[in-house]
């Protein structure tokens, strides 16, 4: 009876608040990449479990596990720590991600959380005096070098923050924010942003 | 543009740009300055002296300083929304139709009707307030209050919404430094060229502190030539930052500071997207306070007179300004520095009447200079009287012996030596402490991390600023890991004299001798604070006011402690001094809020599914951060009773939908899961098999109730536990600390997925049918395939992962399905058009709230942390079989007395009266006071099914009391209703419905 249903469009957690374009000053001192279509699971090993999960991780995607604050990234893959035990695993594309999960099931706790997060890829000349005006973390480079990565809060919104390799303008931030905080996340960036510029375009997949 | 209309300008000099003349008004009357102006040079550049009335006795008061020291001349700066009162003239910057006026005069500023206060002086001197206004009590709000708020008010706020835009910002850096004078300078270019990351701090719009006010050389050429150099090098540094405009108001602990950016107040109006002030929270690992100091008034009868001006601020305007703050003046110094202020009015094209100086011996250097520029020099003698009504007009001089001859003249320039501004040292609450030999406190016991410059170290000189801040800036890096390669080489300056022999008050005048010009504290006053008793300096404060308001007294409080040490025979030192707190100068809360007011003030979370809401009309309620849909009108209906009758009647009747994403929802993983969950629930969870829930209450440590919900077992190993709404973070956490701190040798993992699922309770007779539209059909949803309390995954829309549970709140046939969030909408927009056939309706937290008091269950009103298991009819829920938290706590004497309040239901005697929430319990023909209090009732609502009000609520021994009549009285709203006690149940109580 399923047929009565009309098509199941999924919606992308920044559908309604953000979409491709440009507002502030003209200057694009900021670029914003909406991450729409990312795979996200949550995963938690145990003690006895670690040395597993890392050889799993290494052999399907040449990942090695974090110990400390920071982010390793293949073409299609980031593993970032979240935690003591705790990381997140990024897929580029949720198509087959759920075989990603299912074939780390044994080796962790695994919980898919793609739909939970609202991902932004940030970067621009002025893209760390925007995040200045949130962020209560030092990106100086010295401080926050490419692959590091912190659980913190901008504009009250908890959020995890990762350095990804630079750029073409230099530094590349990504921000992760629970997805029922994306609106109010948004309200203060486009208006932290908006005296540099900002262009907006979106990746789905 | 020729200087003609500002008569007091001079025709060269000065850091101004004569080619940008800028129109702006003061009392409504226009007039002309310059661009690099402050409003007070700009005034004083068209001859306007008179700029205020003085606080309790509406005295006219001029400009006094040139910073941010200034207690007079506070003016309502702006119109509209924008208005602005008590900002300093000093340091506002001119900018073209800026608009001022003055504040304190009615009906005009040269004209004022309370300057009568004046008269009445002996009946408002310090303590009047106390003493005059004190019986009868009742005449405080009334009368006296708004009388006194009239009389003496500071400025007038806008009283509108402020139309700008405020930022919070953050940043990091190894060096702070405070001050852009000589001394922070020369520490910047050290600390910068280490490598160090260098943040410097200056309130001014343009660097250089004092450099731009003296006519002063370094190494040989003038200091503006160096000043030139040496910010440009720093510009040139990638990791100096300048910080113009910018006040460190605050040192907080673990090198933290508080620095309010006036980003844009400079302008009539923000450009776009740019905000008007934004607050810094710096992190630094050193910093080095070069923020200078401030001079010293004198006080003498008469010396609030406008025209009675600080010597470094005539300087100031001389130089910095090109303005002549008068044509005739006299200088009254203490010390050599002084009589560089006559030097610099006489080269500026100023007359210089008279040096006073009451040193007997003076260096023949000095009267060389006043008989090069013409000026009488009387040496051993002092201003006694300053005289004019709305400006100076003259001064009288007393010699050694007590000869008094009067000059006539519109400006008189005191120098009485600086103070150092060492507020921020004293942040941390330590008391700074007196240096005999410069007669000036200066920084004691220092906050960790910083470390004091130049003047704000009581080291007056330029050498020594220059000198200091090139060791300490080097220090400061050193600390943080960069050293420098050499010992900078150190500046070479022009002599100066620096011989000083402070006043701090000329006895004898006739009429108000002030020490404190904003909160109009005269010399009298502090006399009568010792006489009175209020000796100690914080009682001397409260009594006299002294020291109090926007300046917390910079230019006064020395000589008030002067004054105070001279009744009570003391020392400065032992009289003490009051100790500064955060901030240096005003900030602005819209500042400190930034960008979180309004909608703003902190997050909004939003449901999956609730642009579908939206889009159904939904009316949303806050329920924490979320916004829920409370109730989905339809048009003609006018209140919102209509809208939630026909939403439970349709759910009791047909089907209804509601969203309920906003549960918490924990995944718990892990061999030793079960145990875990045995150990958090009152009741037993090892028997639930997988594939299905079970309703699980959880207690605090302390046996009262902590949350309850739902818990499925998706696999052997592998639960999902929902949580209220509102605990959904209290829960995790609590679970998290179980885990890490209680347990930590279970095997159990946990992570919230709340955020990951979009889920729905689609409720009623009809839901069965319903869902069976929306599930894929291999998945048999029956009721012997899925009966109650199952709870499976399931796909959707042809393979969309999916989770069914039938669980039921509303006490019909109902399921919660959960879908991934993205897919939260298209659910909603599946069930609808599933359901279509069977009258489904949208129901909201408000019909959520109906049926379940309806059916009795509890809610955040009964789970208030002061109920246990028992008082909420759950006791039998509480296994004996096993251990869990909260067990034995819960076993308290207290905790099971027969007599506590406990869960029942409610209905008026006569249905058509209406309950109230909060009302309390009172037998029949009992007074309505605590005595006879009986509880209280926790929810109510309207019955649509029963045609009536019912009420769940907590009652004395309540469950022994059924039938029994009690009355609700609500004090508030002057309810008094007389009641039936009942079963909870209301509606269904074999529920039958459920299994349907």
């Amino acid at each position: 009876m399923a047929e009565i249903g009309m098509a199941w469009t999924a919606r992308g957690a920044w559908t309604g608040i953000a979409a491709a374009g440009a507002f502030g000053t003209p200057h694009d001192g900021v670029r914003v990449q909406l991450r729409e279509g990312l795979g996200i699971a949550s995963l938690i090993a145990g003690q006895e479990q670690e040395p597993a999960l890392e050889r799993a991780l290494d052999s399907r995607y040449g990942l090695s596990l974090p110990r400390g604050p920071s982010a390793v990234s293949s073409a299609s893959h980031t593993l970032l720590w979240s935690g003591p035990g705790q990381w997140l695993l990024l897929a580029a594309s949720s198509a087959g991600f759920a075989e990603d999960c299912a074939g780390l099931a044994g080796l962790a706790a695994v919980a898919e959380q793609s739909d939970g997060r609202a991902v932004l890829s940030l970067s621009g000349a002025m893209v760390r005096q925007t995040l200045a005006k949130g962020c209560m973390v030092d990106l100086h480079p010295r401080a926050f070098p490419v692959g590091t990565t912190a659980l913190t809060s901008i504009a009250y919104v908890n959020i995890q923050l990762w350095r990804a390799e630079d750029g073409p303008e230099g530094a590349v931030y990504e921000i992760m924010v629970p997805r029922s905080m994306a609106g109010s996340f948004w309200s203060w960036f486009s208006a932290s942003a908006a005296e540099f510029g900002c262009a907006i375009t979106v990746s789905r997949d | 543009m020729s200087a003609s209309t500002q008569p007091f300008r001079r025709g060269d000099g000065g850091l101004i740009d004569r080619s940008r003349p800028l129109s702006f008004r003061f009392d409504g009357q226009g007039y002309q300055g310059f661009e690099g102006d402050t409003l007070a040079s700009a005034l004083l550049a068209n001859g306007v002296r008179l700029v205020g009335r003085s606080f309790k006795y509406h005295r006219p008061r001029g400009i006094l300083s040139a910073g941010p020291e200034e207690p007079n001349a506070l003016v309502e700066l702006r119109a509209g929304a924008r208005r602005e009162p008590n900002t300093r003239a000093t340091v506002v910057e001119l900018f073209h139709g800026l608009e001022a006026r003055s504040q304190n005069r009615w009906p005009s500023l040269a004209f004022d009707l309370l300057s009568v206060n004046s008269l009445l002086g002996p009946a408002l001197q310090a303590g009047f307030y106390y003493k005059t206004f004190m019986w009868p009590a009742s005449f405080w709000e009334r009368l006296y209050e708004p009388l006194i708020r009239r009389a003496a008010g500071l400025g007038r706020a806008a009283g509108l919404e402020d139309p700008d835009h405020y930022e919070k910002a953050f940043a990091f850096c190894d060096v702070l430094i405070i001050g852009g004078g000589p001394a922070g300078i020369a520490a910047a270019l050290v600390a910068g060229r280490s490598g160090a990351r260098v943040i410097l701090c200056d309130e001014d719009s343009r660097l250089g502190g004092r450099l731009l006010a003296e006519r002063r050389e370094i190494d040989g050429q003038p200091a503006a030539d160096w000043l030139k150099e040496a910010l440009a090098e720093l510009a040139s540094l990638p990791d100096v930052t300048i910080m113009p405009r910018s006040t460190v108001f605050g040192v907080y602990d673990h090198g933290v500071y508080g620095v309010v950016e006036r980003v844009t107040d400079h302008l009539a109006v923000p450009p776009p997207h740019q905000a008007r002030q934004r607050s810094w929270r710096i992190t630094a690992r050193r910093a080095v306070l070069a923020a200078g100091a401030i001079e010293r008034p004198i006080v003498f009868s008469g010396n609030d007179t406008p025209g009675v001006m600080l010597a470094g601020a005539v300087r100031t305007y001389l130089n910095r300004y090109g303005v002549l703050p008068g044509r005739e003046a006299v200088v009254f110094t203490t010390g050599d520095e002084g009589w560089t202020t006559a030097r610099d009015l006489f080269t500026a094209g100023g007359r210089v009447a008279a040096i006073v100086d009451p040193r007997t011996a003076l260096d023949p250097e000095l009267t060389a200079l006043a008989a090069r520029i013409g000026a009488r020099v009387f040496a051993g003698s002092v201003v006694c009287r300053a005289s004019g009504s709305r400006a100076l007009t003259a001064v009288d001089i007393r010699d050694a012996s007590g000869r008094e001859q009067t000059i006539a003249c519109d400006l008189l320039a005191v120098s009485n030596g600086w103070n150092p501004t060492l507020h921020l040292t004293s942040h941390q609450n330590t008391r700074p402490v007196w240096d005999e030999a410069i007669q000036a406190f200066v920084p004691g016991t220092m906050p960790v991390g910083l470390s004091v410059a130049g003047s704000a170290a009581g080291r007056f000189s330029l050498a020594e600023a220059l000198a200091d801040g090139a060791r300490l800036g080097r220090e400061a890096a050193a600390d943080s890991g960069f050293d420098s390669a050499a010992e900078p080489a150190t500046p070479i300056t022009d002599p100066e004299g620096v011989a000083l022999s402070p006043v701090w008050r000329v006895k004898g005048g006739k009429g108000k001798a002030f020490v404190d010009f904003q909160n109009d504290v005269t010399d009298a006053d502090i006399e009568l604070a010792a006489r009175e008793g209020f000796r100690p300096v914080e009682h001397l404060k409260r009594f006299t006011t002294l020291g109090m308001a926007t300046d917390q007294g910079k230019t006064s409080n020395i000589a008030g402690l002067a004054i105070m040490a001279e009744q009570t025979g003391k020392t400065i030192p032992q009289t003490g001094t009051t100790i500064f707190r955060p901030p240096y100068t005003p900030v602005a809360i819209g500042a400190l809020a930034g960008h979180h007011r309004g909608r703003d003030f902190r997050p909004t979370r939003l449901s999956p599914t609730h642009s579908w809401s939206q889009n159904q009309g939904a009316v949303f309620i806050e329920a924490g951060a979320w916004m829920r849909a409370q109730y989905y009108p339809r048009p003609g209906e006018t209140d919102w009773l209509t809208s939630v009758n026909r939403e439970v009647l349709a759910v009791r009747n047909e089907v209804g939908i509601c969203d309920v994403s906003t549960l918490g929802k924990i995944d718990i993983q892990g061999a030793d899961a079960v145990d875990f969950l045995e150990r958090v629930y009152c009741n037993g969870f090892r028997a639930l098999p997988v594939g299905k829930a079970r309703y699980g209450l959880m207690l605090r440590e302390d046996g009262f109730v902590m949350d309850d919900g739902t818990t499925s077992r998706l696999a052997q190993t592998h639960f999902l536990m929902t949580t209220t709404t509102a605990n959904a973070g209290k829960v995790m956490q609590h679970l998290e600390f179980c885990h890490q701190v209680l347990w930590p040798e279970l095997n159990v993992r946990l992570v919230s997925v709340s955020e990951q699922w979009a889920q729905a309770a689609i409720a009623g007779p009809k839901a069965r049918a319903v869902l069976q539209g929306v599930v894929d059909a291999e998945h048999d949803i029956c009721n012997k395939a899925f009966p109650y309390l199952a709870a499976r995954a399931v796909t959707v829309g042809g393979g969309i992962p999916a989770r069914l549970f039938r669980i039921s709140f509303s006490g019909e046939l109902a399921y919660e399905l959960a879908v991934p969030a993205g897919y939260g909408v298209a659910m909603m927009e599946a069930l609808m058009a599933a359901g279509a056939a069977h009258g489904i309706t949208p129901y909201g937290t408000e019909a959520l709230g109906v049926m379940r008091i309806e059916k009795g269950h509890v809610a955040g009103n009964e789970l208030s942390g002061q109920t246990t298991a028992r008082d909420l009819g759950l006791g039998k829920m509480m296994s004996s079989k096993k251990d869990y938290l909260g067990r034995l706590m819960a076993q308290r004497p207290a905790l099971v007395e027969a007599d506590r309040p406990r869960l029942v239901g409610f209905k008026p005697v006569d249905p058509t009266q209406r309950l109230r929430a909060g009302a309390h319990f009172i037998g029949i023909g009992k007074a309505a006071t605590m005595h006879h209090d009986e509880g209280y009732m926790t929810s109510v609502a309207y019955s649509p099914v029963l045609g009536h009000w019912i009420g769940l609520g907590l009652l004395r021994n309540g469950r022994e009391r059924l039938g029994e009549r009690v009355r609700a009285v609500d004090p508030v709203r002057n309810g008094d209703v007389e009641i039936e006690i009942c079963s909870p149940v209301f509606v269904d109580p074999e529920g039958t419905r459920l299994h349907g």
